[in-house]
Formats: C-alpha cells, structure tokens, sequence
C-alpha cells in the first residue's frame, strides 16, 4: 500500500530540508508521497526532481507555508 | 512567504569557484603589506600602504567574491538567464585580477604607467560583467525588494567604476581630468559609491533574503526594505553634487548624517531580527552575520562620537578606525560567512546533479569542517580585535598583519579543501557510473 510521509520544515535552516527530502525520496517505492512543508519555493529539489521522474506539485497554504507534494512516478 | 532561489538557472560549478578561490590570497597579501610597512600604514588614510591595504581588500577580496557570488546569485535569484557565464568569467576574472594587482603595485611603488594599465583593465573586465549583468536584471521577470536592490547595487558598481577608471587616469597623468574635479572630491564620492553604493547595497539586498532563510529569522519589516535601498540611493546622488565644485555646501554634513542613521538603522534591525530567531544554537554562518553587523553599529556610533569630539574626529587614524570597521569587520565578515554557505550547497547540488538520488553523497556540513571554519572564524576575530587595538596604538601593526594574513590563508585552506572534496566525489560518482555501463559487456 502507497504510504506517505510528511517532512515540516519550517522551522529547520536550509539546507536541512532539502538533506532530508533526499534521503526520504531514494527510499520511497513507486506510488509513494512525500509532503513538504516550507517557507519558501525549493527549486533546488524541483530541478533534482525533474531530472529524476519524480512528479511533484505545488500549493501556497491559507498560513502562508508553501505545501509541496512529490510522487514516485 | 520567503523570496526562493531557484537553482535551475545556476551556472557550472567552475564560474563562481574561480572567483571564490582566488579572493582570500589577496586578502593575506594585504596582511603582509601591513608586516612590511609597519605603523606607517596606519598613520592615514593616505598612507600608501593603507592605499595598498585598503584596495587589496575591497578592490581584490571583496570585489572577487561579489563577482563570483553575482554571477551565481543573479542567475539564482533572479532567475535571470546570464550571457554564456562561463565565458563572461573566463574574461572578467583575469582582467579584474589582473587590474588590482596593476593598482595595488602603483599605490606602492607610485607608478604612474601602472594606474594606466589599472584603468584599462578594470574598465573593461567591469564593463563586460556590468554590460552581462545589467541585461540580465533588466529582463528578469522576477520581482521583490532583492530584485530592485540587486539593480541599485549594480548601478553602485557603475558609478563606482567609472569614478576610479578617472582616478586611475588622473593618478596616472592623465591631468586634463583633474581640471574639471577636485582629487578629494572624487575620493570622497568614489568611495561612497563603492561602500555604500555597491557593497553595502549587495549586503542589504542579499540581507533581506538570506537572513530570515538562513538564520530563521522573521522577515525584515517592509517598509524599512522600501525606504533602506531608496533612502540611501538618493543620499549617494546628494553626495554627489559636490563634483560640481565650489565651496562646501552646508547641507553635506546633513547628507552623512542621515547616511549614518541610515547604516545605523539597517545594523539595529538586523541585530533585533538575530535575537528574535527560532533556533538559538548560532551556527559560523551567523555568527559571522552578527560581528559584521555589531561591527556596523560600532562604525556608526563612531562617527557620532568623532562629530561630537573633534579632537578625536580630526586625528588621522580616526578614518583608519572607520575603514578597520567597514572592511575587515563588516564587510569581510557578511562575506566569509556567506562563503561558509554558500560552497557547501553548491558542492553538495552539483554532486546531486552528477549522482542522481541513486548514489549517497556527503551532506553539506561535512563539506567543510565545522572546527575548521569555526578555527577560521575565531583566528578573523582575534586579527579584528588586534587590527583596531593597532590603530589606537600602532607598534601592534605586525601581530596584527601576520594575524590577518594567517586568518586568510586559513580561509583559502577551507576553501581549497573543499572545491578539491568536490572534485574527488565527482570523479568517484562518475567511475562508478562508468564502471555499472562496462559490466554487462564483460
């Protein structure tokens, strides 16, 4: 079954986020979910995503965060 | 939500490393004109080994990085498209290091032919990167208060430039230019342009985005990251008037005045931005931030003292004292901080785009030690401390020189170590790449 995992990284300095979705995406099996939620846009990972097939979308929250979910395709 | 960097638009590796790498030499050069000359150094702002000092740092150290970090950050950033950069920096990096050492040698050596060759060189190495840079702000698609900043500070450099390209060739005989200023005159503007206009405009621009991203600070109050860049875009071209001669006007004193209370104003909120971050632990990056901006606010408070008594305000060394602030404690200190993030990340990204998410690659704090740049980083504290202490009393000019020389050399260790860490890791994922396609065949 697909699971899902989420990583909040509001509060954590970059480059920390971007580490750990590295780390959660090589381990992911396709169909998988990976939500981030940030401060900012990561276009560093989209670029490291589209390069690899990933399909990843975006969302601006109602709290301002910036929701981004990435699939294994 | 914050401005984002987008590093689809980042160029090779090699376009900023160039820069990055060759900045701290000259840097430990300018500690080692300091050994030679002694206290003289010191004794003004006209001293030739102050000259010599002084444009080391701003005109080799800083100007290096700023070029390199441009180059990266505008691409980033603005997600503007640079003019083949790898080329635009195979063009600007020898010209620009080619013109300061021409500079730096005929401050010393009070060559004329060798200001020439200085304005040459600097006019057309900063008119390519200036040329480049100025398509890619003015096209960018990209908005916010960085964007508009970056351009003012882009403009800085121009008039920066040109005014020393016209001292250059006035120090070098070209003596038509000097009958339409005076010397002073364009000194003084000249090095407003470039502290204010350019340096400090950079340091305000890449401030209001790298200092809530990095340090997890809430966000700069949007009127202060309206009225900063603005305020002090337009006290620049104030100052300015004074090229058109005649007697000090009364209103210059005003124009400084508010020059400082701006410089003050932008140091206390960042400081107060600092002390109200999520995460308490301060990492070299930050630390580094706040010396540069506790150096600021001692700068500013300076000046106001040195108004307020002119028997220290008029001595000689009291412009020393302001240039020991400015340069090696705020500028030099926003810079190796930055340096300390910035090559981690690029290291780890381009390793990233070699590797795929198949491989493991180092994380970035292991791309530069944290004892190692933290040793730097108390050496540059200890070579400020010793440089201010010289300038109240001068016979401490040579710990203080070899002190500054050994913190950049240092510096240039962690550097080095960490493009040559790169290199290895690269050339290991591709061996094993290669080494995956050849197994079928055996």
């Amino acid at each position: 079954m697909p699971e899902q995992r989420v990583i909040d990284g509001r509060a954590m300095s970059p480059p920390e986020p971007l580490e750990l979705a590295v780390a959660a995406l090589r381990e992911m099996a396709s169909g998988d979910e990976l939500v981030m939620v940030l401060n900012c846009e990561p276009y560093p990972l989209y670029s490291l995503l589209d390069r690899n097939a990933y399909r990843h979308s975006s969302r601006v929250r109602e709290d301002g965060a910036n929701e981004v979910r990435i699939r294994k395709l | 939500m914050q401005p984002s960097l987008s590093f689809e638009q980042a160029p090779p590796i090699s376009v900023p490393y160039r820069f990055f790498l060759t900045a701290p030499l000259f840097g430990a050069a300018a500690g080692l004109v300091l050994v030679g000359f002694g206290p003289a150094a010191l004794e003004s702002r006209w001293a030739p080994g102050a000259l010599a000092m002084t444009h080391l740092i701003v005109v080799d150290f800083m100007l290096q990085v700023m070029c390199g970090s441009l180059l990266q950050f505008v691409a980033v950033v603005a997600g503007a498209n640079i003019w083949r950069p790898r080329l635009v920096a195979s063009v600007v990096h020898p010209l620009i290091t080619a013109g300061a050492v021409f500079l730096v040698t005929a401050f010393l050596l009070e060559a004329q032919a060798l200001f020439l060759l200085a304005a040459l060189s600097f006019a057309l190495g900063l008119g390519v990167l200036l040329t480049v840079m100025g398509i890619a702000l003015v096209r960018t698609p990209a908005r916010g208060m960085t964007i508009y900043t970056l351009r003012l500070a882009v403009v800085g450099l121009l008039v920066t430039v040109v005014l020393g390209v016209t001292l250059a060739s006035i120090l070098g005989s070209v003596d038509i230019l000097e009958s339409f200023w005076s010397m002073v005159a364009l000194v003084n503007v000249h090095a407003a342009w470039g502290l204010g206009g350019w340096a400090l405009m950079l340091v305000i621009g890449v401030s209001f985005m790298v200092v809530p991203m990095f340090q997890l600070t809430p966000p700069y109050p949007v009127w202060l990251t309206r009225v900063l860049p603005a305020g002090l875009f337009v006290l620049l071209c104030l100052w300015s008037l004074q090229l058109l001669g005649g007697e000090p006007q009364p209103w210059q004193p005003v124009v400084l005045f508010s020059g400082m209370l701006l410089a003050g104003s932008y140091a206390a909120a960042t400081l107060w931005l600092q002390w109200r971050r999520k995460r308490r632990k301060a990492d070299v990056t930050s630390t580094y931030w706040r010396t540069a901006m506790l150096a600021l606010a001692a700068l500013v408070v300076s000046w106001f003292v040195f108004q307020a008594v002119p028997q220290l305000g008029d001595h000689p060394r009291s412009a020393v004292w302001l240039g020991v602030l400015a340069l090696p404690g705020l500028f030099l200190s926003v810079i190796i901080g930055m340096l300390y993030k910035i090559i981690p990340f690029l290291n780890w990204l381009h390793l990233q785009r070699v590797a795929g998410f198949s491989r493991n690659t180092p994380n970035m704090n292991r791309m530069i030690s944290e004892r190692a740049m933290r040793g730097q980083m108390r050496l540059h504290l200890a070579a400020l401390g010793l440089l201010l202490a010289a300038v109240l009393w001068p016979p401490l000019a040579v710990p203080a020189g070899l002190a500054f020389t050994a913190s950049c050399l240092w510096l240039e260790w962690n550097l080095v170590a960490a493009a040559r860490l790169y290199a290895r890791l690269r050339d290991e994922i591709r061996a094993a790449a290669d080494a995956q396609i050849a197994r079928p065949a055996e």
